[in-house]
């Protein structure tokens, strides 16, 4: 009885102590920056100048006049859009409809914070340029702030090697006087092609050279920013962002897969069967799917048996005409329409056929865009079921893509660093129990969060075996 | 000469060859050999001109590849996708591995469509999970480049490609007239014998003639006579606590293995170190088999003896009077005893002889009856119909052939030209056949000697089923569409017949509407096989006794020859199997190829001398009758003397650019008595040595751990690096615990207790010897596996038969390559999983013990620290990592493990770089074996394949342990122990291996490791091993021996 007493009251003192402890938490900037990095930084550029996939913070308590409006749009932005608020609904529109995530579990601190960080980083007065000062995180952006004391430093330094080499000059003349002999001081030339210059600048072009090559051969295969044109001019601008389909509709191996997976031709039907208006891209690129297929989509069923490629242009010109004549409400075929039906019906056999494949039925072979060497395992279900990593993390915002493009570097830096950085799901997911001492260690307050890399995210063989 | 203590690889060790212990000491063996290959360099030895054109290419290289664009690689997705399939994860199937009567209920690994592995079916109650080697290596069959790939016609001077409706058209007008005779192994298909007997239906003058590579012909003919049926009795070698065999490799070869070995094992595993219940396992014979190694007791008999041995033990339980003049003293006294305590026990035996002669299977059937095992130990309610064929039927057919009865063969898969045991006089026969018609899907000698060839497809292309055991249906589906424009053997029958059912997948819609499983067909065609044969050892008809004559008569000749089953490529019907090629036979542990195996004789003072003075690898003069024939020479221990033995399926003419010409044909060597072929002959003799093996390429000696040398001072055997450390620093006597390594443990059942007090007692000083270090244990060794996965492994050596299931499931889950055998000469062999097989006790008739030796993941591992680019380093889950592309190969890492279980890529042999001067022709091929496309498909896409010049070994499956923990995350649920099993796990069929979470407490794993009997090879090192062994413990009955 005493013992459960006993512990029943080091329970509470530990309750109160940890209530007070939280409640003690307060707005400042350094929380912000964590709760940016794990809340925000997906969508919005850290430099808070530049849109991402949401629009620049930088200055963004001006920009709403009601504070508590603001605190509301961040907490849930659909709610907000919902009361028919102005602002937010103008925001909405101005973005193409992009919806924000909400974030609910947000206190008004932990948003004060954010605010604070974002205000501080925007104006450049975070992190404080307070010399010495041991701000935690502050090593992280030194490199830009602490410029200036390297231009210092170059700048004491030259002038100290112009004070030595006065006083070298001097002394030589000295000495040259000492021993009576006519002192004749180097011209510039003989000074830039004396021994000691030329030999410091060789070394100085072997660093650099050397520097340069290494450089790029880790560069060596990286395709960052590539988007090559692909045999049907599918914008994910249109599907993603104006039309809101799920990025693993379609990608459906994202979730249970190594793949993402391209989707079959026969996914696009889903929609395709039914969407297919206009004679430009209703005609031009989805008459491309139906090639694919076997589908007629004047008869509006599949194509049965095995058909000459003549009689599938017969198919397809029928079908690509009848959609220009309904277009144009005429009823013959003008000069203009029989050029659209040649050059679409041209394009669409030299997208869909190459050496390999003669007939336009059959696999569209896409471009690879995002390209792992062999010797990387990369699972997209980790990732994006497991981890709740959103597409947009690596892959940018490609609902805002007319052309798929390749963001991020995808080399090894990059995905280390990420493995650093992001915490894994720690609290909700059942699997992660057997690591007792980081429950303890996260109970006890020793540690606030567990990352990829504490968990073996680093390890060699996590990615390459 | 005894010696209980003593633990050795083979006569090299025991005899302390100074070459052996030489490169025992060494990792890699000289390295001047090793770069002067013909293939790669004309010219070895540089100087500083090539450095510098080196690095000038170099440079040059770099330049170009930085200045080529990067290449444009293509998504090509599906156009309709399958639902089943997700692109990136595996489908698997249910299917059965069927190939004669060899049969396995296996689960298919499918890639995007593409068969890369076999798994056990542990829904089956035959096999539980478990494989053979074969059925794991099928799969490499299915992407054999040597496959027929269209129908082919011969005029008598060169085969042409035929269409389909030719052939059907040629072999229909053939079919007309005249007898057929189809030529088929054991069929097990109830589907295909229906096919069949539709096909007789339309051409009545049809018969079918069934026979097996390695026949049990007598047998069934004894069961005719004694039960009224032709079939080989259910056998439960669980329930059975003493096994007599005779000969019969029932663990390797005979009828069931992979089944025996799973109930046998039930019964040699201590579960209670107090009360081992261990069954006693005897085996009568004169080679080495691998059941015999496994055995307790062996009791030598020559093998023209084996009949009077028989007679022997049937005179002594049966109270007959056969004849058993002959018989050597030494078996009888044996004999004597045994007799005794199986009459003492009875009901609790198993009594089994591989013998194919009539008398011999009859006297077996009566002790059996007479010590009452029918309904015990064995029965017929679900006998095994695994082997159905006689080779007395072939013996009529040649003789219907000669006389010119018989116009149209259609050989089914068999290759009586090759493994029937006259095949000479089968071949000149079936030459004078007006239409041989071959159903086949890769070359063998009987298709070349046939003139219509319709392919098949391979098994895993095909529909079927499958009745191994009396009411046990398993059925076969495809996991790929045909490959080429081959078609099913049973359709091409049916179509012949006319009587194929029409539509897409003709012979599936005969399979369904035949099925008669006790579950609906779509059930068993999820699981694999029909549930509902339950365990049933009825005998049916009871024993009706049959006249026995006399056993066969034994020769007095001073030397004879035993022929066995190889337990990798059977008969030569996996001839064609690089994978199985490579495989190393159990206990001579050779690869490509046969070797003789000679006895070791004791020269009484510290040499073991082989037969004739022969060494291992001297080339030798055999000839047995009238054949001369040069084949190589093992020196086996446990052979007994004045025998010799050979092993089968060797020397194919027509096996593929890998199985032809591998090794010596010894089919036509047999004995033939009454129509039946038998395993041995009187008339034989050896040579002395004629010269030496090219390519010598047993691998017992390469990897060697754990050996011993002489102290140079005392003349005692010490440890080889004690020496070593003697000559540098002339200490001796050095550190105590390295002298005796702890590599195998070994005790008898009967002395456990004190046996395990010794093992207790070394491990105590092992680990305190350990504990005395200059690093002091600091936090992070105390905790860094307190949390998360520390994972781990457990091997049964107790339940381990050495069939090698394992090798080649890692070799097939890993794309570990084949090297070939010149390669593995060179001790170059790439597996990482090896099964080393140590003699003890008796010299003369030792026991045997296997142990799987793969990387120990050592948490304190010696490769990870001298490793000068942290090439391999260990993951905080207790993983030692190997990271290809940071290896330079240095090869350090090898030097410095003490298992010896890293292997270096000294050529390119799955084509992973760009030189092709890199890449080896194991078989004089055009395209190197690992670059053909198709050989590749059956590469596993989840492992790297490693180039040149990297170091490679076992990662404990660290794709499957991804994909497991993945599996846990996704539904958010702890591990367990069915998440992740590695594939030498789930191939064994004892399942003696274990792998798991040591910090799973409830899981298998930790269970196991609680076990007395464990201990960890090499323990006194403290390199803290992640695997942990059993000691072997033996049922050895000394009074046999006396």
């Amino acid at each position: 009885m005493i013992y459960n007493h006993l512990n029943r009251k080091a329970l509470l003192i530990f309750l109160t102590a940890l209530l007070s402890f939280s409640l003690s938490a307060e707005v400042s900037p350094d929380a912000g920056k964590k709760l940016f990095k794990n809340n925000c930084a997906r969508c919005h550029a850290k430099n808070m100048k530049s849109d991402a996939t949401g629009p620049a913070l930088g200055g963004v308590q001006e920009r709403w006049d009601n504070e508590a409006d603001l605190y509301a749009w961040i907490r849930n932005s659909q709610g907000l859009i919902a009361t028919g608020n102005a602002r937010a609904n103008a925001l909405f529109k101005e973005w193409n409809g992009s919806v924000m995530n909400s974030f609910e579990a947000l206190s008004d601190d932990d948003i004060g914070s954010i605010l604070s960080y974002v205000q501080g980083t925007y104006l450049g007065t975070y992190p404080a340029p307070v010399a010495g000062a041991p701000l935690p995180g502050a090593s992280d952006v030194a490199e830009t702030s602490n410029a200036w004391m390297y231009w210092l430093l170059l700048g004491l330094l030259g002038i100290i090697a112009f004070v030595l080499f006065r006083i070298t000059g001097g002394m030589g003349q000295i000495a040259a006087e000492k021993t009576g002999e006519a002192y004749v001081p180097k011209t510039l030339l003989e000074t830039l092609t004396s021994k000691g210059v030329v030999s410091l600048l060789l070394f100085a072009l072997i660093v650099f050279a050397g520097y340069t090559t290494v450089n790029n051969a880790v560069g060596l295969g990286r395709q960052q920013g590539y988007a090559p044109d692909q045999p049907i001019k599918f914008s994910h601008a249109t599907h993603a962002g104006i039309n809101k389909i799920d990025c693993k509709y379609c990608h459906d191996g994202a979730r249970r897969s190594k793949h993402a997976v391209i989707p079959a031709a026969n996914t696009c039907m889903n929609c395709h069967a039914a969407i297919n208006y206009g004679s430009e891209y209703g005609t031009g690129e989805i008459t491309k799917i139906y090639a694919s297929v076997g589908y007629d989509p004047s008869e509006k069923k599949y194509i049965d048996g095995d058909k000459s490629e003549e009689e599938l242009e017969a198919i397809y010109t029928k079908w690509i005409e009848s959609e220009y004549l309904r277009e144009k409400g005429i009823e013959e075929l003008d000069k203009e329409g029989k050029d659209l039906v040649s050059t679409q019906w041209e394009e669409i056999v030299s997208s869909l056929t190459n050496e390999q494949k003669k007939t336009v039925q059959g696999p569209i072979e896409w471009t690879r865009i995002h390209n792992l060497p062999d010797h990387v395992y990369f699972n997209h279900a980790q990732h994006v079921t497991v981890g709740q990593i959103q597409c947009q993390d690596c892959h940018g915002a490609v609902e805002e893509m007319e052309v798929a493009q390749q963001m991020s570097p995808l080399s090894m830096g990059w995905c280390i660093n990420c493995h650093r950085e992001t915490e894994v799901q720690f609290s909700t997911n059942e699997y992660y129990k057997s690591y007792v001492k980081y429950h303890d260690d996260i109970a006890s307050g020793k540690k606030d969060k567990v990352t990829v890399s504490d968990i073996g995210g680093l390890e060699c063989q996590k990615c390459h075996y | 000469m005894k010696n209980q203590s003593n633990i050795w690889v083979g006569e090299k060790d025991l005899s302390k060859d100074p070459q052996f212990m030489k490169e025992a000491q060494q990792e890699f063996i000289s390295l001047e050999e090793h770069i002067a290959d013909e293939q790669v360099m004309e010219n070895v030895g540089s100087n500083r001109r090539d450095f510098l054109k080196l690095m000038g290419f170099g440079l040059g290289a770099a330049t170009v590849a930085a200045g080529c664009d990067i290449p444009v690689r293509r998504a090509i997705p599906y156009v309709v996708k399958p639902d089943e399939i997700v692109p990136g994860v595996a489908t698997y199937y249910a299917s059965s591995y069927v190939k004669g009567g060899d049969f396995c209920s296996i689960l298919v690994k499918t890639r995007e469509g593409r068969p890369i592995k076999i798994e056990g079916n542990d829904m089956c109650d035959m096999t539980g999970g478990g494989t053979s080697a074969r059925a794991q290596a099928s799969v490499l069959e299915l992407y054999d480049t040597n496959r027929f790939k269209a129908p082919k016609i011969t005029d008598g001077e060169s085969w042409g490609e035929a269409s389909w409706a030719n052939v059907d058209q040629k072999v229909k007008a053939a079919l007309k007239s005249g007898a057929t005779r189809i030529v088929t192994n054991t069929i097990l298909s109830p589907t295909s014998k229906k096919a069949i007997a539709d096909f007789k239906a339309v051409y009545p003058n049809t018969k079918v003639v069934t026979y097996d590579p390695v026949s049990s012909g007598a047998m069934l003919e004894a069961n005719q006579k004694n039960f009224g049926q032709k079939s080989i009795p259910d056998y439960r070698f669980d329930k059975a606590d003493t096994i007599v065999s005779f000969n019969a490799d029932f663990l390797g070869t005979w009828i069931s293995p992979t089944e025996y070995a799973r109930q046998y094992a039930n019964r040699r595993r201590i579960k209670d170190v107090k009360n081992p219940n261990m069954s006693r396992h005897i085996q009568v014979e004169s080679h080495m088999s691998m059941t015999g190694s496994n055995a307790d007791n062996r009791i030598l008999v020559k093998p023209s003896e084996q009949g009077v041995a028989i007679a022997y033990l049937y005179n002594k339980i049966v109270g007959a009077g056969a004849s058993t003049s002959g018989l050597n003293e030494r078996a009888k006294k044996a004999l004597d005893k045994l007799a005794k305590s199986l009459y003492g026990a009875p009901g609790t035996s198993i009594v089994i002889s591989s013998s194919n002669n009539l008398n011999e299977q009859l006297m077996v059937n009566a002790i059996n009856n007479a010590l009452g095992n029918y309904g015990k130990t064995m029965g017929f309610g679900q006998a095994s119909m695994q082997r159905q064929g006689d080779d007395k039927e072939v013996a009529a057919l040649v003789n219907e052939m000669n006389s010119g009865s018989v116009s149209n063969v259609i050989v089914m898969g068999s290759n009586p030209c090759y493994d029937y045991a006259d095949a000479g006089k089968f071949v000149s026969a079936f030459a004078k056949v007006k239409n041989r018609i071959a159903l086949s899907y890769a070359p063998n000698e009987t298709v070349a000697a046939c003139n219509i060839l319709a392919p098949v497809h391979h098994t895993l292309e095909s529909w079927g089923d499958a009745e191994p055991k009396k009411g046990h249906i398993s059925l076969v589906q495809p996991t790929i569409a045909p490959l080429f424009d081959t078609r099913q053997g049973e359709l091409s029958l049916l179509i012949w017949a006319g009587a194929a059912p029409s539509g897409d997948q003709p012979y599936y819609s005969y399979l369904k509407s035949n099925w008669s499983g006790t579950s609906s067909f779509d059930n068993a065609l999820r699981d694999g096989i029909a549930h509902g044969a339950s365990d049933n050892l009825a005998v049916g008809s009871s024993f009706t006794s049959a006249s026995i004559g006399a056993p066969s008569k034994v020769a007095s000749s001073e030397l004879e020859i035993s022929f066995y089953e190889p337990v990798s490529i059977g008969n030569g019907e996996h001839s064609g199997n690089p994978w199985l090629q490579e495989m190393p036979d159990p206990v001579t542990r050779t690869s490509w190829g046969s070797y003789l195996a000679v006895p070791v004789n004791f020269d009484g003072v510290k040499r073991f001398k082989g037969f004739n003075g022969l060494n291992d690898g001297d080339l030798v003069e055999l000839t047995i009758g009238n054949k001369v024939m040069n084949v190589p020479v093992i020196q086996q221990f446990g052979q007994m003397p004045g025998t010799v033995a050979l092993s089968l399926g060797h020397g194919r003419t027509e096996a593929g650019k890998c199985g032809t010409g591998v090794g010596v044909n010894v089919n036509d060597c047999l004995t033939i008595i009454d129509g039946r072929a038998q395993y041995y002959n009187t008339n034989v003799s050896v040579s002395n040595k004629k010269g030496t093996e090219d390519h010598y390429s047993a691998v017992q000696y390469h990897h060697t751990y754990g050996v011993k040398g002489t102290d140079s001072a005392t003349g005692e055997t010490i440890n080889a690096d004690e020496e070593t450390l003697g000559m540098a620093y002339g200490l001796s006597g050095y550190q105590g615990a390295l002298t005796d390594r702890s590599v195998i443990y070994t005790a008898n059942a009967k002395n456990l207790k004190e046996e395990l007090e010794t093992l207790h007692e070394k491990r105590h000083e092992a680990q305190h010897l350990n504990d005395q270090t200059l690093y002091p244990a600091d936090e992070y060794e105390r905790t860094r596996y307190t949390q998360g996965h520390h994972w781990g492994m457990h091997v049964d050596l107790n339940a381990c038969t050495g069939c090698g299931a394992c090798t080649v499931a890692c070799m097939a889950e890993n794309n570990v390559p084949v090297v070939g055998k010149k390669e593995v000469s060179r001790h170059h062999e790439m597996t990482w999983l090896r099964i080393d097989r140590y003699y003890y006790g008796d010299h003369e008739n030792p026991n045997v013990v296997y142990q799987p030796m793969m990387c120990q993941h050592c948490d304190n591992a010696p490769c990870e620290n001298v490793c000068p680019v942290n090439a391999t380093n260990h993951s905080a889950e207790g993983l030692n990592q190997m990271t290809y592309n940071r290896c330079v190969g240095t090869r350090y890492c090898a030097n410095n493990c003490p298992y010896k279980v890293r292997r270096f890529n000294w050529l390119d042999y799955t084509t992973a770089d760009i030189f092709p001067a890199n890449q080896p022709r194991a078989f004089g091929e055009d395209i190197p074996y690992g670059a053909d496309n198709l050989t590749r498909m059956v590469l596993n896409p989840d492992v790297t394949v490693r180039s040149r010049g990297v170091i490679e070994k076992c990662s404990f499956c660290v794709q499957r342990i991804q994909e497991g923990k993945l599996t846990a995350k996704t539904e958010k649920r702890s591990l367990v122990d069915k998440d992740v099993k590695t594939a030498c796990q789930t191939s064994c069929p004892t399942g003696a291996i274990t792998f798991g979470d040591q910090n799973d407490k409830k899981g298998e794993l930790s269970k196991k490791l609680r076990s007395p009997l464990n201990y960890i090879a090499l323990e006194e090192i403290n390199v803290r091993s992640s695997v942990t062994y059993t000691m072997k413990v033996n049922n050895r009955d000394e009074a046999l021996e006396a």
